[in-house]
């Protein structure tokens, strides 16, 4: 094509330095082929204009020209124009940013959509201030902006463009540093962009030095933080450079820094701490994250909170020294780091005293917070004293007696050793009849004349009239009974077995001695003036101070000194290994009579005297009748003067807790009463409320129409506690019809396709209920992918190992098979045999070599995944236990009640059982993959005989594709688990497998329960019973059962249901899916 | 009987080995009298129990017992050294064959085999021959561990029959009439693979053992490991509460040979709690929970 149809601009151009028209004859040639005849006219034309803007505007020109061709190839001829107009405008200013506009172009173009490049000049010409420094920053701005542009959005451009505008107006040089800066830094970071920009914005009015600081921190101090994290921080350093902030840069280098090495996963928490901080003290912030890493040193994350909260309310006080708190330059702020970093936390170390007390009771014993024991409501209400109810020890939820974490471990230790005392000593099994072997036994004489006493008319008073003790429901209470003053009694009772435990304990373990030692001396420092007190408070308080192991310089009333004596005398009987709690009941009752002969009145100074009752002496009985008497003339003298005040008991000793026997013995007797399988007469819960009205372990400061309600409440929550169905739900009341599916009714027919009948074992009748459960198979709805590969990915390097563990399976079954024609090796014997049949002259054998020869893997397996509700449980959500066992009987209220648990676990962001046993399965379904076992998964649930449900994951003849993967994903917790019929079901899957191996696994989070299967009593072992005839009669199939369960409580049944058969508990369940393939991989080598 | 110049040890054959000195056995129950009773009856005899509960000291204990000439007073202990395996008068001679089950021990290791020799092959007796010929009391430990099919050589052994057909030569050997089979058996609490086959579980009565009540295994870690009473109180207490956590994951409870370890090393001077750690809570469990826990256990009863 022609490229001369336009002299006359040729010789417009001529007019300027020839350069110009060197560049256009240059550029139109390439340019003609993209333009047409007119649109290359208007091209040129633009030339001119740009040419004669200004002097030094023909430079502007040269470069129009020299790129027209690139950019024309990128955009259509209206966008060049316009394009070119913009170049021309900016000629008009300065032909120098004109110049840096068509440069920066040809590289620009491509990236940047043709609409934005008016917005793009105007971006360089705001810059552009008339002076010679700020063309060269706008020069500058076109230079880097095709870097800004490919990388990052225009926008972000658009207001990196006018944070650098702000800043010239403060010194062009450093805007023009930032922006080479910001070309380097900006691209790099993610999201957290924008909210860099806007902080940085922020910065421009009252730092905006800390700018280019900030820029060159930036791409480091950010890898400190999470991703996720990023922007939040961003904004907490914008929100605090809006409040005046002005060293932004080291609060972006210390706070990254210190979010860096909080543990993973908290810094949304520091974060939302800052925010806090932030609302109440934009000054303290900085502070408190530079603080932050010391603070983290010496406490935990979770104790954070606490010295937080603390600086937080010093903060609104007083700002000064809620500053000065969080820099950790004060008094308070570092007594609390020291409080809190010795304090010791219950969950730290529950495991180990869990299996301590284990160890030393012998029984299993679990260790639960204090407060979980409040909020059952079944009569304790102390959230900071230890206590036991028998089969679990309580203790405080955190310690911070000690400065030192040892010192609070120990003091842990102490405790709990004193309730596992109670167990281990046999607080708990006293028994009224037994004698005691320290003191001549008066109880039964007692209790004789007490009765006598009581049912004497003369006592006419109805207010008075106490229940005999022949009512009472414990042994500790028919003892209590024995008492017209039952708190006195039991206070001395309390006080005199924790001695005699005291005692015991520091005899049998004298390992803790000196941490003991140091308790009671603390406990000692704590206890009241005795002088102060009445009497017979006095007297007890006595009994207390020597319990804590201090006989010397006692302050004993003057005119009662023998008192004093005789009572220490009783107490020191009961300081021997060989003291039982009968002793201690003795002992009580001789303290008791004693004491109540003491009019309790307070004394004055002088009437005290200190006194040593190290070596009281021995007790006798004789000498105490004598007291006695002495006590009782002496009262009977001065009976006119009144019995002085009433009886108030003393303040508790800390570290022994809640001591409660009656209480125990009454969840203890409840436990066994339902066991008995309704012999005998079951406790009523009117029966409880009048023994829990009597008993004086219960403080109740409610108002006496509060007590009746919460007696009636404690009563039915102990009932519940013991597992002993509410009243309300006594069998022969609520049942519909559909009760006779249970236990009457008989066999069941099979009749729909995919249905089975089996028989249950029913261990009393100890022969089989013939057809009687129904098993339904289904496949499990298909579900997503993605729960399926997000456990391989979320369990990768397991995976990974487990998956090498069993490639390794493969050598180990190469075996030497011996006896060969051929082979590897000759076998020696067999040579030698030959060898010696030769000799004899007898034809030798020839097959005398070895060989390695592969035995192939003959493995099938059907696992047995537990549907039931149980497994909805959350795992570590505090141990609330669902209890199967309060389930209701009708089936209509069994389906609410089942419909409302299972709601209020809809939105959970917590893992349960079930989706680790999902996770778990996944894992061992790409191991079995691995090595190519024949394998079968299924679960099973169910409710009631006639309807359980076996559900198909994967058949064990079926291949494993995407749609075990999509099933995998719909495994749900559903109803019961009649563990039986599951069995037997799965059996007939294995029984035609021809494999020399055949294994069934079981994975269970509980025992087997379901409606007319497992409930209390005899049921319970109906369930254990029929399922360990289940597993029997697969292992008569040549099938080796394993049973594999998440319940930590499993030892209990899995014995007597799993038998000789293996077992295994699993105690933290955040193992399965490591533990689960292992096991296998172990069971079938 | 070979005796060496070596005086360090003493070597014996295999069915010459008798138990001469008595060893230290103290019974809990009846089982010295059902042992014995089933000697006389040729009963086979499976012994039952934990690791390190006594069961190999028994039946050397019984060996020696039943061995020992009835009307004789005690030996009068030979000079150190030499020991003395000369029949004395009265004596019965119940020799002793333990044999270690291990998974690769097969049935002719046990009956013997021939071997090459200067002149072509030559049979030698297995010790299971052995002692059947002589009239040994064979003490298969651990049996479970031995391949199947071994278990299956000792049933013609086990019934009325008594005797032991080798295959190899050709013939039977009938038993001694002093020849008794005992085996020992660990049944584990978790034994999954490893059982007892019933027919060969039947051939034999069974003693159960299980740790000697508190009292009496202080006694016992007192007199073997030579610690003060008071010592062997407190780790008897100690293995009993260990005992206690079986259920908690403790795959097995401290054997009293463990509580005797550590009795020794506390005779040696090594602090108490410090023996306990070594010989007891880091023998029985790497699980650092478990250990702490023990630990606490220990420093309880130690000071």
């Amino acid at each position: 094509m022609s490229t001369a149809p336009l002299p006359e601009i040729e010789t417009e151009l001529s007019k300027l330095p020839s350069a110009v028209l060197e560049a256009y004859q240059e550029a139109s040639g390439a340019i003609s082929t993209a333009f047409g005849e007119e649109e290359l006219a208007l091209w040129a034309r633009e030339g001119i204009a740009i040419g004669t803007q200004t002097v030094r505007s023909w430079e502007s020109a040269v470069e129009y020209y020299r790129v027209g061709p690139q950019v024309a190839r990128f955009l259509s001829f209206p966008s060049f124009m316009q394009w070119a107009r913009c170049g021309t405008y900016l000629a008009q200013d300065s032909p120098t940013l004109a110049v840096a506009f068509f440069k920066a172009s040809a590289t620009i173009v491509p990236n940047l959509r043709p609409q934005y490049i008016p917005r793009w000049a105007g971006l360089g010409r705001s810059l552009y201030k008339g002076t010679w420094k700020s063309s060269t920053l706008a020069a500058k701005f076109f230079e880097v902006s095709p870097d800004l542009v490919r990388n990052l959005p225009f926008w972000d451009v658009e207001v990196f463009a006018s944070l650098i505008e702000a800043m010239s107006y403060k010194s062009y040089d450093v805007a023009g540093e930032c922006l080479v800066l910001g070309r380097d830094v900006l691209p790099a970071m993610g999201r957290e962009r924008e909210a860099f920009l806007s902080m940085s914005r922020a910065l421009i009015d009252n730092s905006w030095r800390e700018v280019k600081t900030c820029l060159e921190l930036v791409p480091r101090a950010l890898q400190q933080v999470d991703d996720s994290q990023t922007g939040r921080f961003l904004k907490l350093g914008e929100r605090l450079a809006k409040t005046g902030l002005r060293d932004t840069s080291r609060f972006l280098a210390d706070g990254t820094q210190a979010l860096g090495r909080v543990p993973q996963g908290s810094q949304g928490y520091i974060l939302d701490l800052s925010e806090t901080l932030l609302a109440a003290s934009p000054d303290s912030v900085p502070h408190f994250l530079r603080s932050l890493n010391d603070v983290l040193g010496r406490i935990t994350i979770n104790q954070l909170d606490t010295w937080f909260r603390h600086g937080l309310e010093l903060l609104k006080e007083n700002p000064e020294s809620g500053i000065a708190f969080f820099k950790v330059e004060s008094n308070t702020s570092v007594s609390m780091l020291d409080t809190l970093s010795s304090s010791l936390e219950l969950d730290r170390v529950k495991g180990i005293i869990k299996l301590y007390c284990s160890a030393l009771s012998g029984s299993s014993i679990e260790v639960l917070d204090t407060q979980e024991l409040v909020r059952k409501n079944i009569g304790w209400i102390d959230e900071d004293s230890a206590s036991t109810d028998g089969t679990k020890v309580f203790l405080p939820p955190v310690v911070d007696h000690y400065p030192s974490k040892q010192d609070n471990f120990a003091w842990f230790k102490v405790v709990s050793t004193h309730q596992v005392g109670h167990l281990e000593f046999g607080s708990f099994d006293y028994d009224f009849q037994k004698p005691s072997g320290l003191f001549d036994d008066r109880r039964l004489q007692l209790e004789e004349e007490v009765l006598a006493r009581r049912s004497a008319p003369m006592l006419a008073d109805p207010q008075e009239m106490e229940p005999g003790p022949g009512q009472s429901l414990t042994d500790i209470g028919r003892f209590l009974n024995l008492f017209e003053n039952r708190r006195l009694a039991f206070d001395i009772f309390t006080v005199l077995e924790d001695c005699r435990l005291d005692f015991r304990i520091n005899v049998e373990y004298p390992g803790i001695r000196r941490a003991a030692k140091r308790v009671q001396d603390e406990a000692l420092s704590n206890r009241p003036n005795i002088t102060e007190m009445a009497l017979q408070e006095a007297l007890v308080e006595l009994l207390i101070h020597m319990s804590l192991e201090q006989f010397t310089d006692l302050p004993v009333p003057v005119e009662y000194e023998e008192v004093a004596v005789v009572l220490a005398r009783v107490l020191h009987q009961l300081r021997t290994a060989a003291a039982t709690v009968e002793d201690t009941a003795e002992a009580t009752l001789r303290a008791y009579e004693i004491i109540t002969r003491v009019p309790n009145e307070t004394q004055t100074e002088d009437q005290w005297e200190p006194e040593d009752l190290e070596e009281p002496g021995d007790f006798s009985e004789e000498e105490y009748e004598d007291l006695l008497e002495r006590l009782q003339a002496n009262m009977d003298a001065s009976a006119e003067g009144g019995e002085g005040d009433p009886y108030d008991s003393p303040d508790p000793v800390d570290y022994r807790g809640d001591f409660k026997p009656e209480m125990v013995q009454l969840l203890t007797m409840l436990q066994s009463d339902q066991g008995m399988d309704g012999e005998g007469e079951p406790i009523s819960k009117e029966m409880l409320e009048q023994m829990l009205q009597e008993s004086a372990e219960l403080e109740l400061d409610a108002e006496q129409g509060d007590i009746t309600n919460s007696m009636s409440m404690f009563a039915q929550n102990l009932m519940k506690e013991a597992g002993t169905p509410p009243p309300n739900s006594e069998p022969g009341q609520g049942y519909g019809p559909l009760l006779h599916d249970d236990d009457q009714g008989g066999e069941l027919e099979a009749r729909e396709p995919k249905t089975y009948a089996y028989d249950e074992w029913d261990f009393r009748a100890g022969d089989y209920k013939p057809r009687w459960c129904i098993v339904k198979e289904k496949n499990v709805e298909e579900g997503d992918l993605t729960f399926y590969n997000d456990s391989l990915r979320n369990y990768m390097a397991l995976s990974n190992h487990i998956k090498r563990q069993f490639e390794l399976i493969m050598p180990e079954s190469f075996r030497k098979i011996y006896r060969l024609i051929d082979g590897e090796d000759i076998d020696l014997n067999a040579a030698i045999e030959a060898w010696a049949d030769l000799r004899m002259q007898v034809p030798p054998d020839d097959k005398i070599y070895w060989h390695r020869n592969r035995a192939r893997r003959d493995v099938a397996v059907v696992f047995l995944l537990d549907m039931s509700a149980s497994t909805a449980e959350a795992i570590d959500e505090g141990r609330q236990v669902v209890d199967d066992r309060d389930a209701p009987d009708d089936p209509v209220e069994y389906m609410v009640w089942l419909r409302r648990r299972r709601e209020g676990l809809v939105r959970r962001n917590y893992k349960r059982i079930i989706d680790l046993e999902k996770e778990s399965t996944s894992l061992l379904i790409q191991a079995l993959e691995s090595i190519g076992d024949t394998y079968g998964i299924y679960g099973f649930s169910g409710y009631g005989r006639e309807n359980v449900e076996f559900y198909v994951i994967k058949d064990i003849a079926e291949g494993f594709g995407d749609k075990i993967k999509r099933r995998i994903d719909k495994i749900t917790p559903l109803h019961a688990t009649r563990m039986g019929a599951a069995i037997r079901h799965a059996i007939t899957k294995l029984e035609n497998q021809d494999a020399t191996t055949k294994i069934l696994f079981l994975i269970s989070d509980g025992r087997p329960q379901d409606r007319g299967y497992s409930r209390e009593g005899v049921e319970k072992e109906y369930a254990v019973h029929d399922t360990h005839m289940a597993l029997l009669e697969a292992k008569r199939q040549d099938i080796v059962p394993f049973c594999l369960t998440v319940d930590k409580a499993g030892h209990d049944y899995l014995k007597s249901m799993c038998g000789d058969m293996g077992y295994e508990v699993l105690g933290d369940i955040w193992a399965l899916p490591e533990r689960l393939p292992m096991l296998y991989r172990k069971l079938t080598i | 009987m070979v005796e060496t110049d070596v005086p360090e040890f003493k070597e014996y054959a295999i069915e010459e080995f008798l138990v001469r000195s008595e060893p230290y056995y103290r019974s809990v129950g009846d089982e010295e009298n059902l042992f014995t009773a089933a000697y006389h009856q040729h009963i086979p005899v499976l012994l039952k129990g934990p690791t390190g509960c006594g069961k190999t000291r028994f039946v050397e204990y019984m060996a020696w017992k039943l061995g020992r000439p009835l009307t004789v007073i005690r030996d009068e202990q030979s000079p150190q050294g030499a020991p003395r395996q000369e029949m004395r008068e009265g004596e019965v001679r119940v020799p002793l064959v333990t044999i270690a089950c291990h998974e690769d021990l097969t049935a002719s290791d046990l009956v013997g085999r021939y071997l090459l020799d200067a002149e072509g092959t030559r049979w030698i007796d297995g010790p299971m021959t052995r002692a059947v010929k002589n009239g040994a009391i064979l003490y298969l430990d651990e049996v479970v561990e031995a391949r199947k099919d071994t278990t299956v050589l000792i049933h013609p052994l086990t019934d009325h029959r008594r005797i032991l057909p080798v295959e190899k030569t050709g013939s039977i050997i009938e038993a001694d009439d002093r020849f008794l089979l005992c085996i020992s058996y660990n049944p584990g609490y978790q034994s999954a693979l490893k059982d007892l086959k019933h027919s060969t579980r039947q051939r034999f009565i069974s003693i159960e053992f299980n740790y000697p009540p508190r009292e009496i295994e202080a006694e016992i870690v007192e007199r073997e490991s030579g610690c003060t009473a008071e010592d062997a109180d407190s780790l008897a207490k100690l293995g009993e509460k260990i005992r206690n956590l079986q259920e908690h994951g403790l795959q097995e409870g401290a054997s009293t040979r463990l509580l005797i370890y550590a009795g020794r090393l506390i005779s040696e001077g090594i602090p108490a709690r410090r023996a306990c750690q070594v010989a007891i809570v880091w023998t029985l469990t790497d699980e650092p929970e478990l250990q702490r826990s023990i630990e606490e256990v220990v420093s309880s009863i130690f000071e």
